[in-house]
């Protein structure tokens, strides 16, 4: 593999780790934790450690939100961008084009794209190695806008 | 031009600096407990490296998986001592704790 994907992914690690780090609340320093776990998760599955990304990304998700519980509900922070109405509506503008040029791709690419052939591996995770890894990480940042998108819905005091 | 392995190499350095920069200079227990899973994550990411195109790949993975397990659950004790303290002393931040209970 290319340091196309590693230099990008390494970039956005250490990104999320400075914005973890300097964010003014702690929420948000735990939500940015929570992304450079995705983002060194998807590092592992991309270079051949599924099993190691997977209970990485599934642990840390745990231990994360438990934290993230913890500091709102000891703390009583409640500056969180929950509830907020315009935040939602920039966020479905945003992820619908976003969904349908990644379903695109990966349509595209699921016939087209050089896959990483690892033998013997059928199993339920042959969809990370059949598209390619930049499918996977536009996945996870649609997924992440959607769940986004659906907190602030949900969550409004009307 | 240098390898992947290099690269996750030098990004794991700087994870390691990050959160040990960040545990010195943090006022916060919370994010104290957060500098320390930065360290872990670049741990993790320079175990991970280390077998990237060798024939050590599965162990390196398995030293991965221990490293997992060990912070999440130092994490998870640090986390109950955090509540503990809160509850004691009505604050997080360590010098403020140093001094009440002095």
């Amino acid at each position: 593999m290319s340091l196309e994907v590693a230099l990008p992914l390494s970039i956005a690690l250490v990104a999320t780790v400075v914005a973890a780090m300097f964010s003014r609340t702690t929420s948000l320093s735990l939500i940015m934790l929570f992304y450079a776990s995705l983002i060194l998760g998807i590092i592992f599955a991309t270079y051949g450690g599924i099993v190691p990304g997977l209970v990485h990304i599934i642990t840390f998700a745990g231990a994360i939100s438990v934290m993230l519980l913890t500091v709102t509900l000891m703390t009583g922070e409640s500056r969180l961008m929950i509830g907020s109405f315009r935040l939602a509506l920039l966020l479905s503008v945003v992820s619908v084009p976003v969904v349908g040029a990644a379903a695109y791709e990966l349509l595209q690419g699921a016939s087209t794209s050089s896959t990483l052939s690892i033998p013997g591996v059928t199993s339920l995770f042959q969809f990370i190695w059949e598209f390619r890894s930049w499918d996977l990480l536009i996945l996870v940042m649609v997924f992440a806008t959607s769940m986004t998108v659906i907190v602030n819905f949900f969550s409004r005091k009307n | 031009m240098p390898s992947d392995q290099v690269v996750f190499t030098v990004t794991a350095v700087v994870l390691i600096f990050l959160g040990l920069g960040s545990m010195i200079y943090s006022r916060n227990l919370i994010k104290t407990v957060m500098s320390f899973q930065i360290i872990v994550f670049g741990a993790n990411l320079a175990l991970f490296s280390s077998g990237i195109g060798g024939s050590q790949a599965y162990l390196s993975q398995t030293f991965v998986l221990f490293s997992i397990f060990v912070g999440a659950s130092v994490e998870a004790v640090a986390l109950a001592l955090i509540v503990l303290i809160h509850r004691k002393y009505g604050t997080l931040d360590p010098r403020e704790i140093r001094r009440l209970r002095n």
